[in-house]
């Protein structure tokens, strides 16, 4: 006997797989307190589980933080299975879990991109600050040395709107 | 009185360009350093004209002094 098998892509950064969820309209909550208590689930929740708008016989199909990983949890069988939306009265049709995993999947990549841009925007901010402070605390430092050494200090910008410190002093 | 003049540039970089007029031989550099802590972060200096105009001055009253 012989199989193939493919596994899902690992969903491992939490804000990329809520996004990839809404993408999808899987409708996911984030399991606090206060949701515990009112949310039956005959596997057991924790809190920080993610739910989605997916219910089987044991309730809503959620995902858990196993390993570092993101794992969809869910009957086996997929007994009663049903999509139950909290935003739209058109309740969308129930897809076997290998498919929606599939289509998440997906969604996850797109998120994931996206989130690569913003971290990459995110560095470039961060580059531009520390070049604009380590402007900056050269240009307090020169000023400050060349008071103390007896310099009057002109501040001007040159033709490239670069800082320029004129000092004299007379001997 | 003479004055002495440091015209510092500071690009967007941080990196510092600066020029000095007015002070005799190497003292322009021993200013610099004293303003700017150059040590070790020099990466182009170029010895003006009358850095070197300076220095031929000197030279030549330090060997009138050693004749007389």
């Amino acid at each position: 006997m012989s199989a193939v098998i493919k596994t899902n892509t690992p969903f491992i950064i939490e804000s990329v797989l809520v996004e990839a969820l809404q993408a999808v309209g899987a409708e996911p909550v984030k399991v606090t307190e206060n949701i515990l208590q009112d949310q039956r689930h005959s596997g057991g929740l924790l809190v920080g589980d993610i739910l989605t708008n997916r219910s089987d016989y044991y309730g809503l199909q959620h995902f858990r933080l196993i390993n570092n990983r993101w794992v969809l949890r869910h009957d086996s069988s997929e007994m009663s299975g049903r999509v139950k939306s909290a935003k739209s009265a058109v309740s969308k049709g129930y897809s076997r879990v290998g498919a929606f995993l599939e289509l998440v999947g997906q969604a996850y990549e797109s998120a994931y991109q996206q989130y690569l841009g913003m971290l990459a925007e995110q560095e470039r901010i961060r580059l531009e600050e520390e070049r604009k402070a380590r402007v900056e605390a050269t240009r307090q430092q020169a000023i400050a040395k060349a008071k103390a050494q007896g310099y009057s200090v002109k501040e001007t910008r040159n033709s490239k709107n670069q800082i320029q410190l004129v000092l004299t002093r007379t001997v | 009185m003479p004055e002495q003049r440091v015209v510092i540039t500071i690009d967007e970089e941080g990196s510092i360009t600066a020029k000095t007029s007015g002070f005799k031989g190497e003292s322009c550099l021993a200013a610099l350093d004293d303003l700017l802590d150059l040590d070790g972060i020099i990466t182009n200096l170029k010895k003006t004209d009358e850095y070197h105009q300076r220095q031929t001055v000197q030279l030549a009253r330090r060997q009138e002094i050693k004749r007389t």
